[in-house]
């Protein structure tokens, strides 16, 4: 031990007069009272009550306190998202107009409302135009996504990062900056349509919110896809193409089932995000189911000019999450490994 | 039906010329190793001819057509990568199967074919196996067995022995051999080994800096080596070289003299810039070089370092006393050292002055400005006396 060790050991001990001056500094933890690593030893001597004692505690084994923060932010976390979620559940399950006095539990039961949801309101039509309006925007992304990602992750090509930050700079737009122009356009008759469309517009079609939904969330998967993309060795894409496939089909066949993760991911946060959209998915038609209204409308569509159905709203809001919720579910494996992991091996 | 033949082929990057004006014919069924150190244009050769990569000048031709255009799928080529590149989410079956399944094959069809190679790669019964569940050299026949089943015109490897340990690389070596027999077909194997190029092919082209340096049967690159480069790069350990000047008598280096006369080796004159070389088998003890035909004049040197290898024995020479202290530059081709390989059994210790000869019939002798060889064996042709008596230091 140098002689540099002392000094310290010297002043301290002379100036808290503790007598217990410990010339080789030895670990001051073995002090006979049971001081800790870190007090005093005249620390030991205070009374302590139970507070102090979990804090000596903490001190001593910090794990626990990381475990006892990560358990209450946790709960903390599950309480703000689930908690909505039962109150909706309890407010769904109050019989109308007994809305008042709902704290816990639901003010009589009615269970009767996730059927009333249905006869009052073809809340399944609703239902399905969101999920074609979703999956038709998800596939859409998706093969668009693939060829872009599969261009910005394996070519070599002048201006690419620019066209990626361009493309990047899109998300960042405010949907609504899009609205004006775009809703003055879909209400626009365009001959090459009438055949297709009576009136020859895109209002009141999927087209009207697949078109512009998907041009918003196409940045994103693009930027995942491009990650995944770029990490497939290029000797399995070479290998593929001398066994007979052209570069698209090496993309097909060899690139987007070893990139399963990143393609669902992108996917499924396609799918959640349209299916959750609002903005266009409000304005884009009149609101009523034959015309591809989705979801959205149908909830407010309990909304009467007299009354508001909240127990139906309710129902209809914890039936309209279910699809997606199973869908997280199914995917949870492939969403995580995709939004953690990336590294793939050959 | 399938020759390859490039004609003027040139590969540009933004700043480097990877091939430079490559000609290269290959006859049908033949095994052609492209070998060179690393970047010298060999994988971007072999790109060309797979269609991976599209030359910025020339053609190629497989068989008759013209390939340069074509996509690698329509040029009837199979390829093995180096770093193996099964398809890692297909089991054994659909790896090999691949190409055959893009072609619309019927399943009897594919069934067979599939069996019959991997029979003959011997991965029989393990068809259900997915790539991570196999060994190196299992996975390596596996792509192996992928590029057969095609019956390609030619097949291309790509150093596909070198992520294998060494005794299994042996043992594939032979039987890659074993395949070409069986297969007749043209291959053209891209290695940086030149141990791999001599003992597998029916010809070595030897690539360096994107230029074509020699192509020739494996023994006619080791004892006609065209240039520098091919004496230095074929043969381990590598030839000796001396750097000196055509004098009336013989040729004068900076720490030995050779004799000889120049009058009666054509393409060198009196005052010429050579270089000899020499390779460490063709240099002898003088005591035990009573039965050389054509040996050259006695050098005086002292050995330095000895590297018994079991059935020979490396011996560094130093030429000159004093470059002991010297660590200088490249061992190899510093003209102070000289390396010589003996047979296991001589009685030889460090630091022993001993005298030495070359065989005058296995002596190089290269243009040190070009690097071109002028002269293969020159004992032989100046008509010396076998067993010349030892030179004097000249003046």
């Amino acid at each position: 031990m140098s002689p540099n060790d002392h000094e310290p050991t010297d002043d301290g001990a002379d100036r808290d007069g503790s007598g217990r001056y410990r010339p080789d500094g030895g670990p001051r933890s073995r002090l006979a009272d049971g001081g800790t690593a870190l007090g005093r030893a005249e620390d030991a001597e205070i009374e302590r009550g139970p507070f102090s004692r979990w804090v000596d505690r903490s001190i001593q084994n910090p794990q626990r306190v990381y475990r006892a923060m990560f358990y209450v932010a946790a709960i903390f976390f599950l309480f703000t998202t689930l908690f909505p979620f039962y109150w909706l559940l309890m407010v769904a399950l109050t019989p109308e107009g007994q809305l008042q006095d709902i704290v816990f539990t639901p003010n009589g039961f009615n269970p009767g409302a996730f059927v009333e949801v249905f006869q009052t309101l073809p809340f399944h039509w609703y239902m399905f135009n969101s999920f074609v309006i979703a999956t038709a925007s998800t596939v859409l992304v998706l093969v668009v996504a693939s060829l872009a990602g599969y261009a910005f992750g394996r070519l070599e090509f002048p201006g690419k990062t620019p066209m990626m930050l361009l493309v990047l700079l899109v998300s960042f737009f405010p949907p609504a900056a899009f609205f004006i122009p775009l809703n003055d356009l879909f209400n626009t008759p365009v001959s090459v349509l009438e055949p297709v469309m009576s009136d020859g517009t895109l209002y009141n079609t999927p087209g009207a919110m697949v078109m512009p939904i998907s041009a918003i969330f196409m940045p994103l998967a693009i930027f995942i896809l491009t990650t995944f993309y770029a990490q497939i060795p290029d000797g399995l894409e070479d290998a593929a193409r001398v066994e007979g496939t052209t570069r698209l089909g090496a993309l097909f066949r060899v690139i987007i089932p070893l990139s399963a993760p990143g393609v669902a991911t992108a996917g499924v946060l396609t799918f959640i995000a349209v299916y959750n959209e609002f903005f266009f998915s409000f304005l884009m038609t009149d609101g009523q189911p034959e015309n591809w209204a989705p979801i959205l409308e149908g909830i407010l569509g309990y909304q009467g000019q007299y009354e508001i159905l909240f127990n139906l709203m309710a129902a209809s809001s914890i039936i309209g999450v279910l699809p997606v919720a199973i869908l997280v579910i199914v995917a949870q494996e492939k969403i995580v490994s995709g939004l953690t992991a990336g590294a793939l091996k050959e | 039906m399938a020759r390859v033949q490039l004609e003027h082929v040139t590969k540009r990057y933004e700043d480097v010329v990877a091939v430079d004006d490559m000609n290269l014919e290959i006859k049908d069924g033949e095994f052609v190793c492209l070998v060179g150190p690393s970047g010298c244009g060999k994988s971007t050769t072999m790109e060309t001819i797979a269609g991976l990569t599209r030359p910025s000048e020339g053609t190629v031709r497989i068989g008759e057509t013209d390939v340069t255009n074509l996509a690698p799928k329509d040029r009837g080529v199979a390829m093995v990568f180096q770093n193996i590149a099964l398809f890692p989410h297909m089991d054994v079956f659909d790896n090999i199967s691949f190409g055959l399944r893009l072609r619309t094959f019927e399943d009897e069809e594919i069934e067979r074919r599939v069996e019959t190679a991997a029979e003959i790669v011997q991965l029989e019964g393990m068809l259900d196996r997915m790539p991570d569940e196999m060994s190196g050299g299992q996975r390596q026949r596996v792509a192996i067995a992928r590029a057969i089943v095609r019956n390609p015109d030619v097949f291309l490897m790509d150093e596909p022995l070198a992520n294998l340990d060494a005794k299994l690389r042996v043992h594939m070596r032979t039987e890659l051999q074993r395949l070409h027999k069986q297969l007749d077909t043209t291959i053209i194997y891209v290695t940086h080994d030149q141990a791999e190029a001599m003992t597998m092919s029916d010809r070595i082209a030897v690539i360096n800096a994107g230029q074509l340096q020699q192509i020739d049967p494996p023994l006619v690159c080791y004892n006609q080596p065209a240039n520098l480069f091919v004496a230095g790069f074929i043969g381990s350990p590598s030839m000796n070289f001396a750097e000196g000047t055509v004098v009336a008598d013989g040729l004068e280096t900076e720490n030995f003299d050779l004799e000889f006369d120049p009058a009666t080796v054509s393409d060198v004159g009196v005052g010429d810039d050579v270089t000899l070389g020499v390779r460490p088998e063709d240099v002898h003890l003088v005591r035990g070089a009573d039965d050389l035909a054509h040996s050259t004049g006695a050098i005086e040197v002292t050995t330095d370092v000895l590297e018994p290898m079991g059935d020979e024995i490396f011996v560094y020479l130093l030429l000159d006393e004093g470059a002991e202290q010297s660590m200088e530059e490249d061992p190899m081709t510093s003209s102070d050292q000289l390396l010589m390989s003996v047979s296991p059994d001589t009685d030889l210790r460090e630091g022993e002055a001993v005298e030495v000869v070359f065989d005058g019939s296995k002596i190089h002798l290269f243009d040190t400005s070009s690097g071109e060889a002028l002269v293969h064996g020159i004992a032989d042709r100046s008509g010396s006396e076998p067993g010349t008596t030892p030179t004097e230091a000249e003046d």
